[in-house]
């Protein structure tokens, strides 16, 4: 699809910001412009990685379930690590991979929550994953447009 | 689409309004009504108003605050008035506080009316850069200066204990956490794990009680307060959230990172952290004590991140599609998130 999807945002962010806005006599008005032509800039940012981030978050998760069931006390919580360890993801739509993200991310506040009233060495491993799995995601979600 | 366009349906309004509450002027009229950037937890308008009495004619620059149909932040009006009635007069600058319309029905709204402090700016894209970006270090002085006078201050003497809930030095940490736990539990559209594992730290871990229980504006960052050209502070605005109780959470809420607009590390963009933090010691006469700074600094990001996946849902169901609402969730959601892991010592 030409021209790409990434330059259409670029430019229609920028003549927003710049050549539009400043025109707008009424002030609410040329800032609400400029609060939408930063909108475009993060979703011109989020378009290029929304399928890679997801795929790679829903592995990332997925491998963390499959290594977390000597940590797991409760079989029934067991049983659903198992099973979501292994899923994969059926279709490359953004909208379906964030759907089982959603799903995927519930299960890994439920299994930090587990794991954390858990003593000895293979929940603190765990543990361990499941923040270095945090950071990752904050990694992946940052915008250029965010302040820290 | 009257509410939007603040054309003659406001201005009549607000006219008629306005007459109600200056029985005795004749001529009463409004000019110049235009809309404003005020945050997205109250329209902002700014207007002159004009009227004759006593054979004279006068004219008084005003602003408008008027609930939107959804809003950031859920909050009562007459509060943020009572707040500003509070504080006008003292060493703390307000803008001067004129009439409060609880009810919706006159101006489509519920609705007060403050005199427009004229010649400042608020925003922090205009604050770093010419001419405020010369005073930034006088800035940051007198901001965190007018937070320890806010904490100095004694609310039943201000006559904001009452209208405001009374809370005990050791209950503090659990009301304010039980409440913006309660609305990212009802708002968060996504699962929240990271501010889930920060919600079981702060549990397992409280705070010492409040040294002392104080007016806490509960908003108070680079944003919220006007700046004429010379670097003084004129006004403090937005204290729609303002309530009694510990001082440290308005501390903590100032030093929060998602404030950091100029990312070079600088308190709310302004000062180091540590006289940031001295300044404030020295105006409010408390101590910011370390571990208890810890707490209401992870649970301004509960907090914060709250009030982001609330912005998130109104825009998503419709209820308030300003663009400042999906723009707040994206620009600071996640750096709530790598906000909260730094302060568990989690942020690789």
């Amino acid at each position: 699809m030409k021209p790409d999807l990434a330059v259409v945002l670029e430019t229609t962010s920028q003549s927003l910001l710049l050549e539009l806005g400043p025109r707008f006599g009424e002030p609410y008005g040329a800032a609400t412009l400029g609060i939408q032509a930063l909108l475009l800039q993060a979703v011109r940012e989020e378009l290029e990685r929304a399928a890679a981030r997801r795929v790679e978050e829903n592995r990332a998760l997925r491998r963390l379930f499959a290594g977390a069931g000597a940590a797991v006390a409760d079989p029934e919580l067991r049983a659903r690590l198992e099973a979501a360890a292994q899923g994969e993801d059926a279709s490359l739509l953004v909208s379906e991979l964030e759907a089982g993200n959603r799903t995927l991310r519930a299960l890994l506040v439920e299994l930090h929550a587990h794991v954390e009233t858990r003593e000895g060495e293979a929940a603190r491993r765990v543990e361990a994953g499941i923040w270095r799995e945090l950071a990752d995601s904050t990694e992946r979600r940052r915008l250029s447009i965010a302040p820290f | 689409m009257e509410r939007s366009e603040g054309g003659p349906g406001l201005a009549d309004r607000l006219t008629a309004w306005l007459r109600t509450r200056l029985p005795e002027a004749r001529d009463v009229s409004v000019v110049d009504l235009e809309r404003i950037h005020g945050g997205a937890s109250r329209e902002t308008w700014r207007f002159g108003l004009r009227f004759r009495r006593e054979g004279a004619t006068h004219e008084r620059r005003l602003v408008l605050r008027r609930d939107p149909p959804a809003s950031l932040i859920e909050t009562d009006r007459a509060l943020e008035f009572g707040a500003y009635r509070a504080f006008h007069g003292t060493g703390v600058p307000v803008p001067e506080p004129l009439w409060l319309e609880p009810d919706p029905g006159p101006l489509g709204g519920a609705a007060f009316v403050l005199e427009e402090i004229q010649g400042c700016e608020a925003s922090p894209a205009r604050l770093f850069a010419p001419p405020y970006l010369e005073h930034r270090t006088k800035i940051g002085r007198r901001k965190w200066e007018i937070l320890g006078e806010i904490h100095r201050a004694d609310p039943k003497a201000l006559g904001l204990v009452g209208p405001m809930e009374e809370v005990a030095p050791e209950a503090a940490w659990r009301r304010e956490l039980r409440h913006w736990e309660t609305i990212l539990d009802e708002d968060a559209l996504e699962p929240q794990p990271v501010m889930r594992a920060a919600l079981r730290w702060l549990w397992c871990h409280p705070p010492p009680p409040a040294q002392r229980v104080g007016v806490v504006h509960a908003d108070y960052r680079t944003g919220n307060f006007l700046v004429d050209g010379s670097g003084e502070i004129r006004g403090v605005l937005d204290w729609e959230m303002a309530h009694v109780g510990d001082p440290l959470e308005d501390l903590a809420w100032g030093l929060n990172r998602v404030w950091c607009w100029t990312r070079d590390g600088l308190a709310g963009g302004l000062l180091p952290r540590p006289e940031a933090i001295a300044i404030w010691e020295g105006a409010s006469g408390l101590r910011a004590d370390a571990v208890a700074l810890h707490w209401w600094e992870l649970f301004s990001c509960v907090k914060g991140q709250a009030i982001w996946v609330s912005a998130a849902r109104e825009y998503q169901e419709g209820s308030n599609r300003d663009p400042v609402m999906a723009f707040s969730c994206w620009m600071l959601g996640n750096s709530q998130d790598r906000a909260a892991l730094e302060l568990l010592g989690k942020l690789s």
